[in-house]
């Protein structure tokens, strides 16, 4: 049978057509709309920053700054009275070197529990994974204590201990899972050309395991970065206390310091984080996959 | 030579035994060997996290407090003064409030905002604007959001323009509106979070039963209603999970945003129990309402094991 192109309502398909696309741009309108809830608290912050005390008090909060000279005055002060240089110094060193021992130490276990043949290998990884169960607020007393009968209260290596403790359940997990979809063959060749357990760990293991380990880096590395908690409680000195510890330096005396100042320092306090997710989403939103699994 | 003598000398040249043997040698072998690889993890764990579980659990039993009574065997007394501690009951009140927005604000929104954006092309800007507040601090995101709400701030600000006068509400130093507050800014924050580990769950969801009910006359509400929603069950059910645990033990946020709030102390357990240990000295005390928080946390991960053991049998 021929195809007759006249019995085809074109009227109505350029109809259908239309009012397809005036629904995507009455959703686009909507989606938009509901982006501001998101947009207008960024936006209140991003000109915040590039305003003097005195304008942010005399004009709206939304309002476009004046110039954008004072952002530089806002930073200087900001990095003084929080003494921020310090604080991200500490918060660097322990995300970099806490979260990186961390991830290794539950990359060893994960090949113990899936490569050797140990007894109750189910229960090792349970003890450790235990580590999760237990809400902040157990650790905080006996912790508090006991660091300060060991002398390990606001000092560099208690805040790195605590911190690479807590972020080594979590990568565990994550780790273990991988490793146990390896496949076997190629360390089985290994050992049968004579590798021992340490060579097959480090020169086989190890290197395929390079992404997974990189994206519980990234989240056990932005858990440290952003804790208050634990800083307040165990390390609460100058010299050793982290980044978010020392945004709660401005908490107190809100009145005094112009929220200019105080806005500049959450925003330089987040700056890492901003950059490292924007560099790295894939491997984040790789971590939050495992994290859901 | 008999039958078993037989069997045992053939056993014997194929060494069955020495294999068995050599396995047996292996596995104890391969013990300490999996003990120095599972070493620091184990240390670390025990040493930093398990062993002051226990430790504060010993603790609640005790009398200390300040500088006495460390060590005093108290019994039940600090859980018994819990009731009647009027703090300790406020806390409760608002925590509970806390758990229950928690799920259903981030939850609905969350479910509102992926079924959204699913579909919709150019989306990928929006996701990462409703995303990035989880990769903030709550400390950093309770700074801005504390002048939002100030007096003179963002928010009274608006409102006095929509409604044309002056307005002047106090939203974090009201008993009325502080928890609603603080509760408005944790939804902020997490509902991206929400929003993406639906996006993962939906995009999971196999196409062809939807197409079917398509065909079949069903319509987007029906599709929805009896297709989507039980699949995207074990997805809903983590996240109720994480939300409710979020909700529960929520701190930085509260510390920040109800710093000049006067009844601070009684926002939330979590807060709390900081109060009482760590500002007040009442460590034995502290301990004990460490322990209802972990008991109540323990509960909610047994529950969820179950749970998800039944949705995995219910969807196998």
């Amino acid at each position: 049978m021929a195809f007759d192109i006249s019995t085809l309502d074109l009227d109505a398909i350029e109809r259908r057509e239309a009012a397809k696309n005036k629904g995507s741009a009455l959703k686009l309108v909507a989606a938009i709309g509901f982006a501001l809830l998101w947009i207008v608290p960024f936006y209140f912050l991003a000109i915040s920053i590039f305003k003097s005390s005195n304008e942010y008090s005399r004009n709206p909060p939304l309002a476009l700054p004046e110039g954008l000279a004072p952002f530089w005055d806002n930073v200087a002060r900001a990095w003084e009275l929080g003494s921020m240089g310090q604080a991200m110094m500490n918060s660097a060193f322990y995300g970099t070197v806490g979260a990186s021992l961390a991830v290794f130490f539950a990359a060893m276990a994960a090949f113990a529990i899936t490569r050797l043949d140990i007894p109750f290998r189910n229960g090792w990884f349970m003890l450790i994974f235990a580590g999760t169960v237990f809400p902040f607020q157990m650790y905080l007393i006996p912790l508090f204590f006991g660091y300060q009968k060991l002398g390990l209260l606001n000092s560099h290596m208690g805040m790195l201990l605590f911190y690479t403790a807590i972020c080594v359940p979590f990568p565990t997990l994550v780790l273990r899972n991988f490793m146990s979809g390896l496949s076997r063959e190629m360390d089985e060749a290994a050992r049968m050309d004579g590798a021992n357990e340490f060579t097959v760990f480090f020169r086989i293991i190890l290197p395929n395991t390079i992404g997974p380990m990189t994206a519980v880096f990234l989240l056990q590395f932005t858990w440290i970065w952003n804790d208050m908690l634990f800083s307040t409680v165990l390390g609460n000195r100058l010299e050793t206390r982290s980044i978010m510890n020392a945004l709660l330096v401005f908490q107190g005396s809100y009145s005094s310091i112009g929220p200019n100042i105080v806005l500049t320092a959450a925003l330089l306090a987040s700056l890492p984080s901003i950059v490292l997710f924007f560099l790295l989403r894939r491997h984040f939103m790789q971590g939050l996959q495992v994290q859901q699994s | 030579m008999d039958r078993a003598a037989k069997d045992k000398a053939l056993l014997d040249r194929i060494g069955i035994d020495q294999i068995a043997r050599n396995a047996r040698a292996r596995r104890r072998g391969q013990l300490g060997l999996g003990l120095v690889f599972m070493a620091p993890a184990l240390i670390m764990v025990v040493g930093v996290l398990l062993a002051p579980v226990l430790f504060n659990i010993w603790l609640s039993f005790t009398k200390w407090r300040k500088f006495t009574g460390f060590g005093e065997y108290a019994g039940f007394a600090n859980y018994e003064r819990l009731p009647s501690n009027p703090f300790f009951n406020e806390a409760l009140i608002n925590t509970a409030i806390w758990v229950g927005a928690s799920v259903v604000f981030p939850i609905a929104l969350g479910l509102g905002m992926a079924m959204f954006f699913r579909n919709l092309r150019g989306a990928e800007t929006f996701k990462n604007i409703i995303f990035i507040p989880r990769i903030l601090a709550p400390t950093a995101v309770g700074v801005l959001w504390f002048y939002v709400y100030a007096p003179d701030g963002l928010l009274n600000r608006g409102l006095g323009l929509v409604s044309g006068r002056d307005v002047d509400i106090g939203w974090l130093y009201n008993d009325a509106t502080v928890t609603p507050a603080i509760i408005a800014t944790f939804v902020w924050q997490t509902a991206g979070l929400v929003m993406v580990l639906l996006l993962l769950g939906l995009a999971a969801i196999p196409k062809d039963p939807i197409e079917a009910a398509h065909i079949d006359g069903a319509s987007r509400w029906q599709i929805f209603r009896y297709i989507t929603l039980p699949l995207l069950m074990p997805t809903l059910l983590m996240v109720t999970i994480l939300s409710v645990l979020a909700g529960f033990t929520v701190f930085d946020l509260l510390w920040v945003m109800g710093a000049n709030y006067p009844g601070q102390r009684s926002l939330a357990l979590a807060v709390f129990m900081y109060f009482e240990a760590f500002q007040k000295g009442s460590w034995a005390f502290g301990s004990a309402v460490a322990v209802i928080i972990g008991l109540v946390v323990l509960c909610v991960t047994w529950f969820q094991t179950v749970l998800q053991a039944r949705v995995d049998r219910m969807t196998r």
